[in-house]
């Protein structure tokens, strides 16, 4: 329909004002806040990113740095300075955004926060949060990220990276996915294991029946460094099931702080609060 | 273009032959048309005046719907209902909408071309289907402060005419439109983030057609 469209010199002139606006007529042309077709540039950045990351390889024994950061939901203006801070940060390899990409789970805030996202030096990677999954989101976040369960091994590291936001599948006893969880952490070809998603366990938006799974299944691997989350929007580290396994959550773009991670050894790490 | 005008112009004729056989020009209509004054539609008040047809403006991939005319044709409410099949949104979308516009400049443009250059105006529409639409208890009061499925907005465009006549001499304009909208949210997220966001970030185009009927 659009190509007929075309001929029609107010057409022309449409388009060229959109154009000239930033955007093509076609994702002008929107049929929902819920449309997710997205531009070739703001598709599958997930594996995007990773092959960025990826073709910068980590020596084995290398030292790991990372920075970690959460929850940047409609804090567009923070995540701008965020980018100019983190790219003055010599010797970090990439960032982790955990969940909360966007806050109505529309594919137009995740392009916006890639937007700023993608003029960091360094590849960023993001795990699904539950403001992520309102509407249709779900949806949209695999077309404008990718998967919602995925991992990689980066260095002597493996992330794992998990959909943890029970309460938006009305606790149907599968989120996260334990025999995927399960599967990724018995894998023993890599050093260390970081598991990564947004609703920490403690938290009532996980879903309780699958508590205990998740945490014994943390518990009994023997490589996992910590376990890291978003979705409380401020920083804090500890153990709270007391049973050995560390839990980290980020900071929100909107505290301007985040959190450089520092990793080698066997299970070796520092944390380093950066404010901007 | 041509398809859909033809479409919208077959609507938009079919229903109009009955109206005109059972009130056949009178002598009245027939002095009017000669001093060049439009003669008066007498349609009862709850009788659209004109269909809809619209892709894009976040109300649909296509939304057709009916329209009514109000305070000399320069106000009008549109009722709309619109369609995104699964594919470009996950789930296959039903939109109800209600548009008001008001478009106070009519420019003739030859005989037989009228042109609106301004068209401003607001819209309310709601959403079914969506994959995680809040269920009963799924979450506690407030835990999202904004709806999933309502949404409101401004349009501003404009609107090219053709005048079109039935053999009784009354206007049935066919008329294309275009119209950059935005909503609710979209709004929000640029008042709170002006460095970082555009006017052009958060706005969408529609395209359509308007034939009385």
């Amino acid at each position: 329909m659009l190509s007929r469209f075309r001929s029609q010199p107010l057409l022309t002139y449409v388009s060229v004002a959109a154009t000239a606006l930033g955007l093509s007529s076609c994702e002008m042309l929107e049929f929902s806040p819920n449309d997710h077709r997205s531009p070739d540039d703001k598709q599958a950045l997930t594996q995007k990113n990773l092959t960025t990351l990826l073709a910068k390889p980590l020596p084995a024994n290398d030292t790991l740095r990372f920075v970690y950061t959460g929850d940047s939901q409609r804090f567009y203006d923070d995540a701008e300075a965020l980018v100019k801070s983190v790219n003055q940060q010599k010797g970090v390899q990439f960032m982790l955004v955990a969940g909360d990409i966007s806050d109505f789970g529309l594919a137009r805030e995740m392009w916006w926060v890639d937007d700023q996202l993608r003029k960091l030096t360094i590849p960023y990677l993001t795990v699904i949060g539950n403001h992520d999954q309102v509407g249709n989101g779900r949806k949209a976040y695999g077309e404008v990220f990718g998967p919602l369960n995925y991992s990689f091994v980066y260095g002597d590291t493996k992330f794992i990276m998990t959909d943890t936001n029970g309460r938006e599948y009305n606790f149907n006893g599968r989120i996260p996915d334990m025999p995927w969880v399960r599967q990724q952490l018995q894998d023993n070809t890599v050093r260390r294991h970081v598991i990564i998603s947004h609703v920490p366990p403690q938290d009532e938006d996980f879903d309780p029946a699958v508590r205990d799974a998740y945490v014994t299944a943390l518990r009994a691997d023997p490589r996992l460094v910590f376990e890291m989350n978003g979705h409380r929007h401020d920083f804090s580290i500890g153990q709270p099931f007391n049973d050995g396994v560390t839990y980290v959550n980020s900071y929100a773009f909107e505290k301007r702080q985040y959190l450089i991670v520092t990793m080698w050894g066997d299970k070796e790490f520092r944390l380093k609060k950066v404010p901007f | 273009m041509a398809p859909q005008f033809l479409l919208a112009a077959a609507l938009a004729c079919s229903p109009t032959a009955p109206d005109t056989a059972a009130r056949p020009a009178t002598p009245d209509s027939l002095i009017t048309r000669s001093t060049g004054l439009e003669p008066l539609d007498k349609k009862p008040w709850y009788r659209p005046r004109h269909i809809v047809l619209q892709t894009g403006g976040g109300i649909g991939m296509v939304a057709a719907g009916v329209g009514y005319s109000l305070g000399k044709d320069k106000n009008e409410l549109d009722i709309l209902l619109g369609y995104v099949p699964t594919k470009y949104a996950g789930s296959s979308l039903s939109i109800v909408t209600a548009k008001y516009t008001y478009s106070p400049f009519v420019l003739p443009l030859g005989e037989r071309w009228q042109i609106r250059p301004l068209t401003v105006g607001g819209y309310l529409s709601y959403t079914h289907g969506t994959v995680n639409d809040e269920e009963k208890g799924q979450y506690a009061k407030g835990y999202y402060w904004f709806s999933t499925d309502t949404r409101v907005g401004p349009v501003l465009g404009s609107r090219l005419a053709y005048r079109r006549r039935t053999p009784a001499g009354q206007p049935r304009n066919v008329a294309f439109y275009y119209e950059l909208s935005s909503n609710d949210l979209y709004i929000l997220s640029y008042v709170q983030n002006r460095k970082a966001l555009s006017v052009g970030d958060i706005l969408t185009l529609s395209l359509g057609l308007k034939a009385d009927f």
